[in-house]
């Protein structure tokens, strides 16, 4: 796998990524199309020092959703979410829906929030005493932050991915079938069956498959990384949160969790938060730009890269912001 | 700087491993048969003993004066010619139920004459500490079978085993069968005391239980002279043997062969023959009872007191100091409240030991251990069971005292787990308790095996304590014993090498003759703390080998 993933993708389903990387390439060395876009983003509405000091000053606004993304089947819906630490707002009057079976990438700068929503769908933030919240989040229909809502139960249906591989200190296998096991499954083949279809389905099954029983300490990181994706998908979970998942991982590994995520999109939803534009750019379906804690522009990835609706999107995805 | 930190650590190793080594060299060294000398001084007085100690010097006036001339002159000669110090030695010459003293120092220009005797025997006895000296006879029945010391020699090897066979027969028969018809005595007034108790004296009951009761003690009175007699007639046979020997002044004495544990002409041993003796006397030392007031004979019931006592220590607060620190890392709200907690749990490590043996002994003994016997041993007032020292509440005691340890060492490793374990396994459905019995505890696992063995360490070598809680001079009766239901006996006083060392070395009788013991028992005791060690960090390292895979 000796190649430089942004440029050279070998797979059919890259085309969209190459599409996009070469495009944005091309942008940057001409000026004109991108005025054109700019002017076509304006929607009418006068903000005086830009939409960046806007929210800075805390006004409110509405952000830009595109159409497109409305009309899918949602698996989560966020519905005019709030959350404070202490006194401090981190997430203001988040409202999208990520469509069923579909990457969505969440981009935005360093303390944008985007990890904290995410972590907001299985309510990973609980476990921190300051976090308070306010409006809703459904999956599949079900409200996550209701009276009664068992959390236990709730994470079962949702799989997570960190941003730092943490593998169990325990063996390969144990780490796979780890949510069995805590829902008590005893089976030997149950056990062993989804331990199977989990790390195939995280493409690791080849690598592993004469070790089970060895630590998954001693994987590299990149293995390890892939082990906790097949952790995530073995109880099958209705959504996958990937917290920014190759930022600690070095290129080649990088290149085989992407690979990897395009091969679950479709047989799950995919929530993924990352700071390389480029990779949002190559898995994601949607991509939602989020900064200060609001959502500023949600679409279809290739008309957020090549078409942004604001100005302050296009600066972001093409790097000249944050 | 690094000069300072080097030097201080160099500093450090050199006063442990200082302090290791005269242990180690005076330890090891007792058992060692050292040649019996015969030592001569102008006054014609003779000496007869091993060599423990020497050293030099400075002889004053006095001194010289009481020397005859020429040997004064022939010494300030010496004197002045070399650093102004003449050498002594410290003789081990025994024999004290003669002589009244164990040791002698001699000065080297008073020796007039010095020579080691073929014939010169080093007697270890059963109950009188050693005797130094030359065999003069060996008699049965009175009658003198041999006058020559290898005759004399000959006859006593011939002899010994079969006295010997006795000498166990008879000790086992008091031990196990007097033992047992004690006992059965024992229940049978404990019975009857009990029925005295619930229904009264002079009531129906107590009568029938006063009939049965007497009838059981007659037949255990016959069997207990039965076994009396047999033990009588088992002694009377050995007391037949004897040895006739000699003191170097020439007092004469007798010794039962029965009362021998070991004769030994050191002078005539090759280092082959040495080396047996060596080795044979350690495992004395490690295997049997002691004898003559603990100077003498082994030290085997404190080694299992004290290695019993820390383990059950080890089982007790373990379990409480893990669950403990469990509680203030994982659940508590971390705030002043359990800061306060910890600055006191820190603050606990701090006190001195012999305040947890007051407390131990007030509330175990006295509080619980009372309670105890009033609840189910009421029968056998008032002779205490539980309520004084024993091997349980010293176990106790210990555990409270090494319970700030457990709880430091375990805190440290769980709060080391890394956060995005937890999260993890939360991410995966796992309730708060699985989280930790699953991923916590598991990756924790050898951080608290070093408060364990941090515990073991500080419990193991603790003596003050116990003195108030059960630690006995002498207590041959071990608190497990197989021949004996219900087999364990928590409430039994223990030997415990610590405070052994401390009855040997300042409180016996004849500590003088018992200090190379000190050495020995100090260097046992170490051992057996690096021991247990070693133990729990190869099952440290065995525990990271299974966390972190083959690499």
């Amino acid at each position: 796998m000796e190649r430089d993933h942004a440029l050279t993708p070998k797979r059919s389903s890259d085309a969209r990524g190459v599409a996009l990387a070469s495009a944005m390439t091309e942008r940057t060395e001409s000026r004109t199309p991108l005025i054109a876009t700019l002017e076509r983003a304006e929607t009418g509405r006068t903000r005086p020092g830009g939409l960046f000091e806007c929210i800075a000053e805390g006004r409110v606004f509405e952000p830009v959703i595109h159409d497109e993304v409305a009309t899918d089947e949602a698996v989560v819906e966020v519905d005019g979410f709030d959350l404070w630490y202490g006194d401090t707002q981190a997430l203001h009057d988040i409202s999208l829906s990520v469509p069923k079976g579909k990457v969505t990438a969440l981009i935005g700068p360093s303390g944008c929030g985007k990890s904290t929503l995410l972590r907001s769908v299985n309510r990973m933030n609980d476990l921190i005493d300051s976090v308070r919240i306010d409006g809703q989040i459904r999956l599949s229909g079900d409200s996550i932050y209701g009276r009664g809502v068992d959390v236990i139960e709730l994470r079962k249906r949702i799989g997570m991915v960190f941003q730092k591989p943490n593998p169990f200190p325990m063996s390969i296998y144990e780490n796979v079938v780890y949510s069995l096991r805590i829902d008590g499954v005893r089976d030997r083949f149950t056990l062993d069956e989804a331990c199977e279809s989990s790390l195939r389905g995280a493409g690791l099954w080849d690598e592993v498959k004469d070790r089970l029983q060895n630590s998954a300490l001693a994987l590299s990181g990149g293995q390890q990384q892939r082990l906790c994706i097949a952790r995530a998908i073995a109880a099958e979970p209705e959504v996958l949160l990937l917290d920014e998942p190759c930022s600690a991982l070095d290129p080649i590994a990088t290149g085989k969790i992407e690979d990897l995520i395009d091969d679950l999109e479709g047989l799950y939803s995919v929530l993924i938060v990352t700071h390389n534009m480029q990779q949002a750019s190559r898995v994601s379906d949607n991509t939602a730009f989020m900064y200060l804690g609001r959502l500023v522009e949600y679409g279809p990835t290739e008309s957020l890269f090549l078409s942004p609706r604001l100005k302050e999107t296009e600066d972001y995805v093409t790097g000249r912001f944050g | 700087m690094v000069w300072l930190t080097g030097g201080s650590l160099g500093l450090c190793l050199v006063m442990i491993f200082g302090l290791l080594a005269l242990v180690a060299h005076h330890g090891g060294r007792t058992f060692w048969p050292r040649p019996i000398r015969l030592v001569e001084d102008l006054q014609g007085n003779v000496l007869l003993g091993e060599v423990t100690e020497s050293d030099s010097f400075a002889p004053d006036e006095g001194l010289l004066a009481s020397l005859p001339e020429e040997h004064a002159t022939a010494l300030r000669a010496e004197i002045a010619a070399g650093d102004g110090e003449v050498g002594r030695r410290l003789l081990r010459t025994e024999n004290f139920e003669l002589t009244g003293v164990h040791y002698h120092w001699i000065d080297d220009p008073f020796v007039a004459e010095e020579r080691t005797p073929e014939w010169a025997l080093v007697v270890e006895r059963r109950d009188k500490g050693r005797f130094y000296g030359f065999p003069t006879g060996f008699l049965v029945e009175g009658r003198r079978l041999a006058e020559t010391p290898p005759a004399i020699w000959e006859k006593l090897r011939e002899h010994e085993g079969a006295v010997l066979e006795r000498f166990d027969r008879a000790l086992q028969l008091e031990e196990i069968d007097l033992g047992r018809a004690n006992r059965a005595m024992n229940d049978a007034r404990l019975e009857l005391r009990e029925v005295e108790l619930d229904e009264g004296i002079d009531s129906a009951a107590w009568r029938a239980q006063k009939v049965e009761h007497d009838r059981r003690v007659e037949g255990v009175q016959a069997e207990f002279e039965r076994i009396t007699g047999e033990i009588g007639r088992l002694r009377a046979v050995n007391a037949n043997y004897q040895l006739e020997l000699e003191t170097v002044e020439g007092q004469q004495t007798l010794v039962g062969v029965a009362d021998v544990v070991r004769a030994v002409p050191v002078n005539q041993l090759g280092l082959h023959d040495k080396l047996s003796v060596y080795l044979d006397r350690w495992w004395e030392f490690l295997t049997e009872d002691p004898r003559h007031a603990n100077s003498e004979g082994g030290v085997w019931p404190a080694i299992f007191g004290t290695v019993v006592m820390t383990l059950l220590m080890t089982v007790v607060v373990v379990p409480f100091g893990v669950l403990a620190a469990l509680y203030l890392r994982e659940y508590a709200k971390q705030g002043a409240l359990v800061s306060l907690v910890r600055i006191a749990v820190n603050n606990l490590a701090g006190v001195p030991s012999i305040v947890f043996g007051v407390f131990g002994f007030g509330f175990f003994c006295q509080i619980l251990g009372v309670g105890i016997d009033e609840l189910l041993f009421s029968a056998t007032l008032p002779n205490p069971t539980y309520g004084k020292g024993g091997l349980m509440w010293a176990s106790l005691t210990l555990a409270l005292l090494t319970l700030p340890v457990v709880i430091v060492a375990t805190e440290e490793a769980l709060s080391a787990v890394p956060n995005s374990m937890r999260e993890g396994s939360y991410a995966c459905g796992a309730t708060k308790w699985q989280t930790i019995r699953r991923i916590v505890l598991p990756r924790a696992q050898p951080g608290i095996m070093t408060g364990m063995i941090l515990a073991v360490a500080r419990g193991a070598g603790e003596v003050a304590p116990l003195m108030l809680v059960g630690a006995a001079k002498w207590a041959p009766s071990l608190a497990v014993d197989l021949a004996q239901f219900p087999y364990v006996f928590p409430e039994r006083s223990f030997m415990h090498l610590g405070f052994h060392i401390y009855d040997v070395g300042f409180q016996s009788q004849n500590s003088e003759a018992a200090r190379p013991l000190v050495y020995t028992t100090t260097l046992l005791l170490i051992g057996i703390v690096v021991v247990l060690n070693l133990v729990a960090v190869w099952i440290r390292a065995r525990m990271r080998r299974r966390l972190h895979g083959a690499r």
